[in-house]
């Protein structure tokens, strides 16, 4: 209980300091927002004005102290260059993101567990060295490669699922999982080689404990040793990491989103990053940072229900 | 005095494999094909990032030709041409240096931005420890695209400012690997001794804790140069690293994006360039730590 | 009916109203009635921005914007000005009354019929600083906008403003929205054009459907998703696998291999837009002419149109539009020669070693980054050291439009065909586009006239000395017209009239899906 309360104020502590790097960060970034909004064949004095109407004028103090008063409150403010209220933006954006986000860890887990325990089970022989190499080359290669080697496969020579584009799952699933497909796999890929190498790793440490060694003197089949009592055991680091690797997907769909034109967070992201929409960059990074550190303490904590031995500082 | 107690002999004698040992096994391991493999892809990687800019003028790497645009390999052409009619062979070539300059640069600012916080949030911990992890944790909050991406987004695009923002971007996640193997370290008996006896830290520090925890960083250090290549190639695919016409991997896959059906070779030999040398600074990195430190288990994160 | 209407109307003022044939009205007269209704899908080149007609100031918005909002008046092929919203027009011969007699049967997109408070509504918006309308200087000269009647409006001038009907009819000025729609129009537009605005999901699509009550007659096609899709080749690959009916922007390196496709129909035109080099004025030795001379005889306009353009554009030494009668032809591309570069900066007292730089680009236009490391390299040959700085949309916008903190950049622009715009904005001290710090009394003098000049052929002889004044003094070097393209599927018909004459909008009234 003390353990969750300690975890708790610090999380409140870190959101905080979040709040502040992500607004330091987008007011030292160069550039001027009253010419994204406006565009090139505006009139300095209407720049002005906007610049003025806008706060920018403002000190930073005052600045800091408005938005995060507001974002309390509940109101995120309007994008700049979208001209939308950036709730709502992120609202459409997290559905789209979340679709491939799913997408590619069930990809990445239904790879990645048959080739980590295959690599285990049949250490160094054949099969090991495929579902290695595998795994090397999928964290070898930057996803936006994967991506385009995708698009040009599936998309220009099979034609068989389109290269861009989001279609919401409340329209219609099954479009949205077409369009969603390759994206996800891109993703997945450099996902499943980590967790192929996190399984093998974690099946051949189990698999040399005693209670295994015990298992198999009872004369228990091979395939239930492995299946029901290694894989049970080390499928909780697995999820752990599959877990964690949740944020760094985060990272990921910034590119992957960009080059499939998949309008997701990350698309969205960029987009404000390009545009300079100082409040949607400042509310897409706040979002993504915040869910980064909440999905970490979660895997903390199920980490800590699952494997009791394990002990917190 | 103090010093016999606390050298790093003592210390590896503490459990963490003594040098010959490690010696003995890392011959072993570079004898398996996994090390074979990786050392000699590393090998490679380096001697052409820095033997190509001696043999290669940088002119002949940005030779436009237009009427040999999107030439498919040749004899003429060893490994084709680009957009512009410009030589990938050369390209190629040169676009190593960057991304050795560029991964091993920003690794090393990593490290010494990391290294620091890591020790002394390890050794002292208490208020010291509480308030950097705080800042760390805040860092580590934010992918390591995400950060780069803001940070050349701040410093405006080049190699440089690209080198400096993975550099950053990697900073939190050394000091966590830093600070917890110094916190192993500092627990051991010797150390304590030798505060007993009166030594100060900067001496503990510097003659105990760094030499017992080069070995971790070293591994992670190899591992983060390959993320470090793939960093720049990212940000250099969204346009925010090296610049134009400076041979980069990143930028030649980023710029074959438009003729990849017509001309997949552009794309082929960047993107070979990169997997057999992040491929071996991987098997490198698995290596050196099966070797120094058996015990870990976690992939540390990297910059994906 | 409409057309009898018409011309009934045009015999009867006569006189000082100025008519041709619009152009729209010959395609009604085409024969074959293609087949009605269908749902278009366009993957569009750029993500359309602030949808307020009025404010917006991007190309890629007013194309997109041109099927939702109609103009009072229109250019033909000619950049003759003639009636859209308003049949006929007269203007009074000392330029100081424009009276606009406005159709009776014209329907917004709410069911309300357009009457002149509605077109002294949006003017007067346009007018009203506060709005913060893109071209608000239209109506700078502007005394009072009357509703005479419920279908006449009369404007009166404090001055002559030659380009002021010209100006009417393009980027929006001139497009009519109804009464008090001001404050959701950049949300939920409603227009008198073709197509009505469903929604937008921001850089994702924007759904179009056909208004039946349309002036002219509805449209063939029953609705349009315009899907925004920036990456070329993503666009390709949609138009190929089916996803997508019509593209515009064909990556430039596929345009011929697209034509010889038998699948699929290729429409190109030029021009679409033009590009420059471009000096700071006020750094050394830019500043002077001889200098900026020798860029321009450092470059080979013809090997940067087929490296960069792949062909699709055309060398030019003006940018004014071929077809406008302020063109001046007599100017001709410099060639490259390096001895007259090298000697024209030895006169100016320039060692080309000691002469370094970095040349911002912006990767928004990607064919820029091409061109920008051709030039590059012809400017190595020449001795000089130049480095490339590849910035994005946002950063250039600011550092070189707005900051001006550059040495060398480039830049192209869409829709200016209209000489007052183009040359009083770009090369006027005080012109709005003016980022170059160019400041020539001779320049600024004559465009002055220019604007005052109330007879045609003087005006258009003065804008003929104002671009041979440009190229003397080289302030910027012309690189290229660029061609507009556009790929479809073979059962989209009327690809020939969806092209708005100033090279950049698209008009899907009379597109159709077989």
């Amino acid at each position: 209980m003390t353990y969750l309360f300690k975890r708790l104020s610090l999380l409140l502590l870190t959101l905080l300091l979040i709040s502040v790097v992500t607004f330091v960060l987008t007011k030292i970034l160069p550039g001027d927002v009253a010419i994204m909004i406006l565009g090139t064949r505006s009139h300095p004095e209407t720049l002005t004005a906007l610049r003025q109407e806008l706060g920018l004028n403002d000190p930073l103090v005052v600045q800091y102290g408005r938005w995060i008063g507001d974002l309390l409150q509940g109101d995120w403010g309007t994008s700049l260059r979208f001209k939308e209220p950036i709730a709502k933006l992120l609202g459409q954006k997290i559905l789209a993101s979340g679709v491939i986000v799913v997408l590619s860890l069930l990809i990445a887990l239904s790879l990645a567990i048959p080739l980590g325990v295959v690599g285990a089970v049949r250490q160094n022989r054949w099969q090991d060295t495929v579902s290695s190499s595998t795994a090397l080359l999928g964290i070898s290669l930057p996803d936006f490669f994967w991506g385009m080697v995708l698009i040009l496969l599936f998309s220009r020579w099979l034609g068989l699922l389109p290269s861009s584009g989001f279609v919401s799952p409340l329209e219609n699933l099954w479009l949205s999982i077409k369009h969603a497909l390759l994206p996800a796999i891109a993703l997945g890929l450099s996902l499943m080689a980590h967790l192929t190498r996190m399984t093998r790793s974690a099946m051949l440490e189990v698999l040399s404990q005693d209670y295994i060694r015990v298992s198999r003197s009872k004369g228990l089949g091979e395939r239930m040793v492995v299946y029901k009592h290694a894989l049970r055991n080390a499928i909780a680091p697995v999820i752990t990491v599959a877990g964690l690797q949740l944020g760094y997907l985060f990272g990921s769909i910034i590119v992957v989103e960009s080059l499939f034109n998949y309008t997701g967070v990350g698309w969205l992201t960029y987009q404000a990053l390009l545009n300079r929409d100082i409040p949607l960059i400042q509310a897409t990074v706040f979002v993504i940072a915040t869910v980064f550190m909440l999905s970490n303490l979660v895997v903390d904590l199920v980490y800590k229900v699952l494997d009791p031995r394990i002990s917190f500082e | 005095m103090a010093t016999e107690s606390f050298s790093p002999q003592t210390a590896a004698s503490t459990g963490l494999g003594s040098e010959q040992r490690v010696r003995r096994r890392l011959l072993r391991m570079f004898r398996t094909p996994k090390g074979l493999i990786g050392l000699s892809l590393v090998v490679l990687f380096s001697l052409t990032a820095i033997l190509s800019p001696l043999f290669i003028q940088e002119a002949l790497s940005t030779k436009i030709n237009v009427t040999a645009r999107l030439a498919p390999p040749s004899p003429s052409h060893p490994l084709g041409t680009d957009q512009l009619g410009r030589e990938l062979s050369y390209r190629v070539l040169l676009g190593a240096r960057t991304s050795l300059m560029v991964a091993v640069l920003a690794v090393a600012l990593s490290i010494v931005l990391g290294l620091p916080l890591g020790v002394l949030s390890g050794y002292f911990k208490g208020w010291t420890d509480l308030s950097l992890m705080r800042l760390v944790d805040t860092l580590l909050s934010f992918p390591v695209l995400l950060l780069a991406l803001s940070i050349s987004a701040i410093l405006g695009p080049s190699v440089r400012n690209a080198t400096v923002a993975i550099g950053i971007a990697f900073a939190p996640y050394l000091s966590r690997i830093v600070r917890s193997e110094t916190l192993k370290v500092s627990s051991l008996p010797y150390i304590e001794a030798a505060r007993a006896q009166g030594a100060s830290d900067l001496r503990i520090i510097t003659r105990a804790i760094l030499p017992n925890i080069l070995a971790p960083v070293m591994v992670q250090a190899t591992i983060s140069v390959a993320f470090a290549i793939l960093a720049e190639a990212g940000l250099s695919f969204l346009g925010l690293g090296t610049q134009p016409p400076t041979p980069s991997w990143g930028l030649m896959i980023q710029a074959s994006r438009d003729y990849l059906d017509v001309a997949p070779w552009t794309a082929l030999v960047p993107g070979t360039a990169v997997a057999l040398s992040v491929l071996g600074l991987n098997m490198l990195g698995d290596v050196l730590r099966d070797v120094l430190d058996p015990t870990f288990i976690f992939e540390s994160a990297g910059a994906q | 009916m409409k057309r009898r209407d018409f011309l009934k109307l045009s015999a009867l003022t006569g006189g000082a109203v100025l008519l041709g044939n619009a152009p729209n009205f010959r395609a009604l007269a085409q024969g074959g009635t293609p087949a009605s209704g269908g749902t278009l899908v366009w993957g569009h080149s750029e993500t359309t921005q602030n949808i307020d007609i009025h404010q917006t100031g991007t190309a890629s918005t007013l194309r997109m914007l041109q099927n939702v909002h109609d103009s009072i008046v229109v250019p033909d092929s000619n950049f003759t000005i003639q009636p859209g919203l308003a049949e006929a027009f007269e203007v009074s011969s000392d330029l100081l009354t424009y009276t606009f007699f406005l159709r009776p049967d014209v329907r917004f997109h709410n069911g309300k019929l357009l009457t002149a408070a509605d077109v002294k509504y949006s003017f007067e918006r346009v007018k009203d600083p506060a709005t913060g309308a893109t071209n608000f200087e239209v109506f700078n000269d502007v005394e009072e906008i009357l509703a005479l009647d419920d279908h006449t409006v009369q404007i009166k001038m404090s001055r002559v403003y030659s380009p002021f009907l010209a100006r009417l009819s393009e980027n929006g000025s001139g497009a009519i929205i109804p009464e008090g729609s001001g404050e959701t129009t950049g949300t939920q537009p409603i227009g008198a054009g073709p197509f009505q605005f469903i929604e937008r999901e921001f850089g994702n699509e924007v759904r179009l459907k056909r208004w039946d009550e349309y002036w002219q007659g509805p449209a063939y096609l029953e609705e349009i998703i315009s899907r925004e899709v920036t990456e070329p080749t993503v666009r390709l690959t949609g138009l190929r696998t089916g996803e997508m009916h019509l593209i515009n922007d064909i990556p430039l390196d596929r345009v011929d291999e697209l034509k010889a496709d038998s699948n699929l129909q290729v429409h190109t035109w030029a021009p679409l837009s033009w590009a420059f080099l471009n000096f700071n004025h006020q750094i050394e030795p830019f500043n002077d002419p001889r200098v900026r001379l020798a860029f321009d005889y450092m470059i080979d306009k013809e090997v940067l149109v087929q490296g960069a353009l792949w062909g699709q554009g055309e060398v030019t030494a003006s940018p004014s539009f071929p077809t406008s009668p302020s063109r001046n032809n007599d100017l001709q591309v410099r060639p490259q020669d390096f001895n007259e570069a090298r000697s024209l900066l030895a006169a100016a007292g320039v060692n080309p070693s000691d002469l370094e730089f970095t040349f911002k680009t912006t990767t928004n236009y990607p064919w820029h980054v091409e061109a920008t490391q051709i030039m590059q390299e012809w400017f190595r040959m020449a001795g000089l050291r130049v480095n490339v700085e590849a910035l994005t949309w946002s950063d250039w916008l600011s550092q070189c439009w707005i900051n001006r903190d550059y040495t060398v950049t480039m830049m192209n622009f869409f829709t200016l065909w209209e000489p007052d715009f183009l040359y009083y904005s770009l090369w006027h001290t005080t012109g709005a586009f003016n980022y170059r710090n160019i400041s020539d009394p001779v320049l600024d003098d004559w465009l002055q006239q220019a604007r005052e000049t109330a007879d045609q052929s003087v005006r258009m002889e003065l804008y003929h000395q104002i671009k041979q004044r440009i190229y003397d003094e080289a302030h910027d070097v012309v690189l290229w017209f660029r061609n507009g393209t556009l790929a479809a599927q073979k059962n989209v018909g009327g690809l020939d009239h969806i092209v708005n004459p100033n090279g950049s909008n698209l008009n899907f009234w009379r597109v159709s899906l077989g």
